[in-house]
């Protein structure tokens, strides 16, 4: 026996197997050839798991993987009140349609309004908003006062304190809006989140406060809302039936709201369209999923929010913020 | 549902036949207390999903006993291994850590078992009797009067740094300066970071604790090669139970000691957004200024354990008060609480004790057997534990390294934390080697920030007139409180020298 031969066919033979299956290997994860999506999503939340945020992703994921047959993998990225996790996906991400940001357009997109960003704002999107939440103006329940005629009457008298979970904030942008309406200078003291911010409503440390009615609503009784930043008050007498500014003052403001939205890189959908037009459809088809209702009920969402938006919606938005950012910036960063 | 005795009693018998939860919980609640940068916040968290499977009675249960065994698990590693897990045991391995470096671990952990556990059924029995009134205290405490009570916690730097004042002052002051990196709290500018954005919102705790205490301690070690001294060593070697009987023993002698350290965390617990470490550090304080051997202070004296491990007990029962009085929770942890009651559709606020006063009064209720079953479950422990100084230094300095490091990881998931916590276990080797008291730069870094945070609320809300800190009667008395604090050791020391002189 020829064991030399013997040696040389099997390596022949072992590198054609290696060969073809490193081929194949290589064709099947070539992002060209293969079908989107062929892995998992990653998700970046720029809030803290265990949040409202982390709670609603869970609730459309659970629905939306089921219509693009992929799964969602959600990396949380808390800090400067969104900028890092919005700095991480903008930096660290590839831009190819397998990596998501799940933010608020609220008051996220406010802080670029305050302090641009390292990156080009243009350079990403919202294309899927999932829900809508306005902001409220509310006192504790042991304040005096009953309406927000009272709290207008009272400063015209005097300069008011309202607490407010932070300056670059759609509900901040609300009062001072209303301010400017009816003549009378706010005093906006930052709190530094929800929970401070009823509390400080609560004890009568501040003579009212605003905040996204989700965290009014969830303090209960311990909380009187006297005004929403909505076209309508969809929460009825979870928010004490309180009038919608528009409606009360007869202005045109546009809603304040905290709006949750799934947003992409801009060169990812540059580059693969057809990418986004499947993220498109199915985050689409997922919202209007039944199982859906489901889903955000389970997870303690209050349904009258869920509201889905596209990419016009969602770019009007962005721009509405930017703009109102851009008016009141110099109250927003004292300069 | 009449509201007596008889249904303090039913529900007391009650709780007690949860024991099946209450108990593994108890442990559960140990081993995450003793990791650094677990606490009973993320466990919650992640275990989330299944507090929502459960009865809401038990799923409150569970949360309450995990919580508060959380809290006395964190003082676990912060006496023996000088690693405190959480900001609340920061003050603790202070006289806890010393005593452990003599040999004297496990009456040390008695003594921190006992002045916590009974700490917490004293602040748990007088929260169920005065909620209503305790939860007031948030309408009074509002920045002004906390700016002061902060006082009383940074100005403890100077009591640490009694040996060596200027240094110990350059200490603190670098500890004030750390703690104003991070974007201010009114417009949000960055300041000091560097460029960094994970110093945004300030420098992150955890790795400052672990570093400063822990790795600094094991670099020292490893430079040593040991923890003990021969005699310690022996000292821990021939320990007995005695040793425990002995650690309960000190702590029921004082038990004046540790029923108003615990008020003092009962209180600053009620305080919306205060929380354990300033109670620790008041408590720590105010233990000090009114003790007749202040200069012991720091060498392993039982009362420096004592005191901050009696005031962070205090405050679980606190947190817990406007949560369930006002609806608004005074913690992490109690906001996760909310979060579970909601779910299960229990109201929180004033109706909760109208509709469900069971579930009211039962947390509390909880609170108090989950300490008593402690008494039981964690003093035998007191033992076993404490060998864990008699580790080989070639083995404990990597464990501790590699345990600080994934502490620091844990509660944001940034490696820049882990860098973030070795650099600070640099800063901590070089000040304990140049004779600088870490103690005095965390006091900065932990109070500086809440001390500015309330500072610029209240120059905010009076449009930057300084006379607002002087605005109120209540804020006006604790001024004075302060500055009687503050003169009162000069004063006793005087009395105590005259005394020795005749």
């Amino acid at each position: 026996m020829d064991y030399n031969a013997m040696k040389r066919r099997q390596f022949l033979k072992t590198s054609a197997a290696a060969g073809g299956t490193l081929l194949a290997g290589g064709l099947m994860s070539s992002p060209a050839w293969a079908a989107y999506p062929d892995r998992n999503i990653d998700v970046i939340v720029p809030t803290r798991a265990g949040g409202g945020a982390d709670r609603l992703l869970r609730a459309v994921s659970s629905v939306w993987k089921k219509h693009l047959n992929t799964n969602f993998e959600p990396g949380f990225f808390p800090g400067a009140s969104g900028r890092v996790g919005y700095e991480v996906y903008m930096g660290k991400y590839q831009p190819d349609a397998y990596s998501l940001i799940f933010g608020n357009m609220g008051p996220e997109v406010l802080n670029w309004a305050v302090k641009a960003p390292s990156f080009d704002i243009n350079d990403y999107f919202y294309f899927g908003r999932v829900d809508t939440d306005p902001g409220v103006v509310f006192v504790g329940a042991e304040s005096k006062f009953q309406s927000i005629d009272d709290i207008i009457a009272e400063g015209k008298k005097r300069k008011l304190n309202v607490g407010t979970s932070r300056l670059a904030h759609p509900a901040s942008i609300g009062i001072l809006a209303l301010g400017e309406e009816v003549g009378v200078e706010f005093n906006l003291v930052p709190l530094s989140g929800g929970k401070k911010t009823v509390a400080g409503a609560v004890t009568l440390e501040m003579d009212f406060c605003v905040l996204t009615s989700g965290s009014v609503i969830a303090a209960g009784d311990a909380c009187r809302t006297l005004l929403v930043f909505d076209n309508k008050n969809l929460a009825g007498d979870k928010l004490s039936n309180a009038p919608t500014m528009n409606d009360y003052f007869g202005t045109k403001l546009p809603p304040m709201y905290s709006a949750r939205a799934f947003g992409i890189h801009k060169a990812a959908a540059d580059k693969y369209p057809d990418r986004l037009e499947l993220l498109q459809k199915t985050f689409k088809d997922a919202m209007n999923d039944p199982a859906y209702k489901d889903a955000f009920l389970k997870s303690k969402g209050f349904w009258p929010y869920s509201n889905y938006g596209g990419v016009t919606e969602c770019e009007e938005f962005k721009n509405a913020m930017l703009e109102l950012g851009g008016r009141y910036r110099s109250l927003l960063t004292g300069k | 549902m009449d509201i007596n005795l008889a249904f303090f009693v039913e529900l007391f018998f009650h709780v007690l036949g949860m024991w099946w939860v209450i108990v593994p919980s108890i442990l559960l609640g140990l081993v995450v207390g003793a990791i650094p940068g677990f606490s009973a916040a993320n466990t919650i968290i992640i275990l989330l999903p299944l507090t929502f499977l459960m009865d809401v009675e038990v799923g409150l249960v569970f949360m309450i006993a995990l919580y508060c065994s959380s809290r006395l698990g964190a003082g676990i590693p912060a006496i023996l291994v000088n690693i405190p897990g959480t900001a609340g045991a920061a003050a603790t391995p202070l006289d806890g850590y010393p005593m452990a470096k003599q040999g004297l671990g496990q009456r040390a952990l008695s003594i921190s078992f006992v002045s916590s556990i009974i700490g917490g059924v004293l602040t748990t029995v007088l929260a169920l009797v005065t909620m209503p009134w305790l939860a007031r205290v948030g309408f009074y405490m509002h920045s002004v009067e906390m700016i002061v009570v902060m006082l009383f916690g940074i100005s403890l730097i100077a009591s640490v740094a009694a040996k060596d004042m200027i240094k110990g002052l350059i200490a603190g002051f670098f500890g004030l300066m750390i703690g104003s990196i991070g974007a201010d709290h009114v417009y949000a500018t960055p300041r000091g970071t560097m460029g960094f954005l994970e110093l945004y919102d300030g420098v992150p705790l955890i790795p400052a604790l672990v570093g400063l205490f822990a790795i600094s301690e094991a670099f020292l070690v490893i430079e040593k090669g040991t923890f003990l001294s021969k005699t310690n060593v022996q000292n821990v070697d021939n320990a007995s139970w005695k040793e425990t009987i002995i650690g309960v023993r000190i702590t029921l002698k004082r038990w004046y000691h540790i029923t108003w350290t615990s008020m003092i965390g009962l209180i600053i617990g009620v305080i919306p957004g205060a929380g354990a470490a300033i109670a620790s550090f008041v408590a720590y304080q105010q233990s000090r200024t009114f003790s007749k051997t202040p200069e012991a202070y720091g060498t392993g004296h039982y009362e420096g354990l004592i005191a901050p491990e009696a005031a962070n007990n205090g405050v679980t029962a606190g947190t817990l008060i406007p949560l369930m009085v006002l609806g608004i929770p005074g913690g992490a942890t109690a906001a996760i609480m909310m979060v579970v009651m909601q779910y299960q559709g229990v109201p929180t606020g004033p109706r909760l004790f109208t509709e469900r006063p069971e579930l009211g009064y039962g947390v509390f209720m909880a609170m108090l057997v989950t300490y008593l079953l402690m008494a039981f479950t964690i003093l035998p422990m007191s033992r076993y534990m404490s060998r864990v100084t008699m580790v080989s230094t070639t083995y404990m300095s990597p464990i501790i390294i590699a345990f600080t490091l994934v502490g620091s990881f844990v509660p944001r998931e940034y490696m820049f934390d882990m860098y973030l916590a070795f650099a600070f276990g640099i800063i901590g080797y070089i000040a304990r080697k140049t004779g600088y008291h870490v103690a005095a730069i965390l006091i900065g870094v932990i109070l500086g920030p809440l001390l500015e945070q309330y500072m610029l609320r209240a120059l905010k809300m009076s449009d930057g007139d300084p006379m607002v800190l002087f605005s109120s009667s209540l804020g006006n008395m604790l001024w004075a409180a302060l500055v009687i604090t503050l003169i009162l050791p000069a004063f006793f020391k005087r009395r105590r020298q005259s005394k020795a002189v005749e």
